[in-house]
């Protein structure tokens, strides 16, 4: 069982891992960060990104009360992995992680991703 | 001289790394561990307890039993940890969120009636800290992340009111927002909602503010709109609309010898002008 520090221990050593953050999606707060330049700026921004995904997500979807397991944006030189976890009374708390494209193996981080925050909450 | 702001005796608290309890008037205690934050309490807000009892996680007893073994200035967090109530990142980010949300509502109370208690600690041991300067920085941003979503106080304090019909013909809702519209009963305003939820406030003014953007929950304005339009006359019932005809507010056409003598006065008055 891990705490918020180690779990972004663990995501920074994923393979080609940049930078990780942990964001609180309802308020778009930075909790915890490493190799971030301006932690408050990346959450404001990944936690609308995520919002704008969910949103796009539900209205294109047959399914209702869907749930997202992550989302991948692919850029030039990275990728960015969003994990929500769902936390028992508010959330979800969004584990963020860039990662180099040239370094990192994608299945594989996302594979790491959810054994990280399968150990963060569980329970 | 006048009494110092809450602002500045808990600057003042952080520069003397200061160790214990401050109380708030009645309205909250903030904790401190040499210098920094480690707790909020407010009365207006759930704290950690309420959070994880309406989570159903653990009963009113169980937690009143944790916090008798804990005793004082034990860890009753590691306690529930070790108990299996919860993980150990769930027990910091149920501390977080709780702090966040008990410092946005406590931090903006005009009470200057505070008193420091000596190394005197919360019962569930140390979680998570924040530095004084931080979690100003962090009330703001959430104030101002608020006017953002919708740009008026008018419904924090207000019974919370779906509207009976939406204007759309859909709505995207959140899972928070969809527990408001149910619970919402036109006597609980957001927070007193959030308490009954098992919800942090600020998430709740938030989701309701959303609402209210979205158009979905009665405001000033909307509350405001049946007034201006006439009720239908009793003796004169309007027809029913069929299915699939335009639903306008523009009234109806019906050659009515009265709608004429209106148009009529209408033209007098536009000429007169």
């Amino acid at each position: 069982m891990i705490g918020i520090e180690d779990c972004l221990t663990e995501a920074m050593s994923i393979p080609g891992a940049l930078g990780a953050i942990l964001v609180d999606h309802t308020s778009g707060m930075a909790v915890a960060g490493k190799g971030i330049a301006d932690p408050g700026r990346a959450a404001a921004g990944l936690s609308e990104a995520y919002r704008a995904t969910l949103d796009g997500i539900a209205m294109a979807s047959q399914e209702t009360g869907f749930r997202i397991e992550d989302v991948i944006v692919t850029t030039g030189s990275a990728y960015h992995l969003v994990r929500p976890m769902e936390m028992m009374f508010d959330g979800p708390l969004l584990l963020c992680v860039r990662l180099d494209v040239e370094r990192s193996n994608l299945a594989l981080a996302r594979r790491r991703l959810r054994t990280i925050t399968d150990e963060l909450v569980a329970s | 001289m006048a009494a110092p702001t809450l602002d500045a005796v808990l600057t003042g608290l952080a520069q003397d790394e200061a160790t214990g309890s401050l109380r708030v008037g009645k309205e909250g205690t903030v904790y401190y561990v040499r210098g920094r934050v480690s707790y909020v309490e407010c009365a207006a807000t759930p704290g950690v307890e309420e959070l994880l009892g309406a989570s159903g996680r653990i009963s009113a007893n169980g937690m009143r039993h944790a916090r008798q073994e804990a005793g004082p200035g034990g860890d009753g967090g590691a306690l529930l940890v070790d108990r299996g109530v919860l993980s150990r990142g769930e027990l910091e980010f149920c501390v977080l969120s709780a702090t966040l949300d008990a410092a946005f509502f406590l931090l903006t109370s005009r009470t200057v009636r505070t008193r420091f208690r000596e190394s005197d600690a919360h019962w569930l041991g140390v979680h998570w800290f924040f530095d004084v300067p931080g979690l100003l920085r962090e009330c703001a941003r959430r104030r101002a992340r608020l006017e953002r979503a919708w740009p008026s106080a008018e419904l924090d304090a207000r019974p919370v009111t779906p509207l009976r019909r939406i204007p759309g013909t859909h709505a995207l809702l959140t899972r928070l927002q969809w527990e408001l519209l149910l619970s919402a009963d036109s006597t609980a305003t957001p927070v007193e909602l959030a308490r009954r939820l098992g919800r942090p406030a600020y998430s709740t003014l938030l989701a309701v503010r959303e609402l209210a953007a979205a158009g979905l929950v009665v405001t000033g304005e909307t509350a405001a709109l049946p007034k201006r339009t006439p009720k239908p006359s009793a003796q004169q019932p309007t027809p029913p609309r069929e299915p699939g005809r335009s639903t306008s507010e523009l009234p109806q056409v019906n050659g009515d010898a009265t709608d004429v003598n209106l148009l009529l006065r209408l033209r007098d008055a536009l000429e007169a002008l």
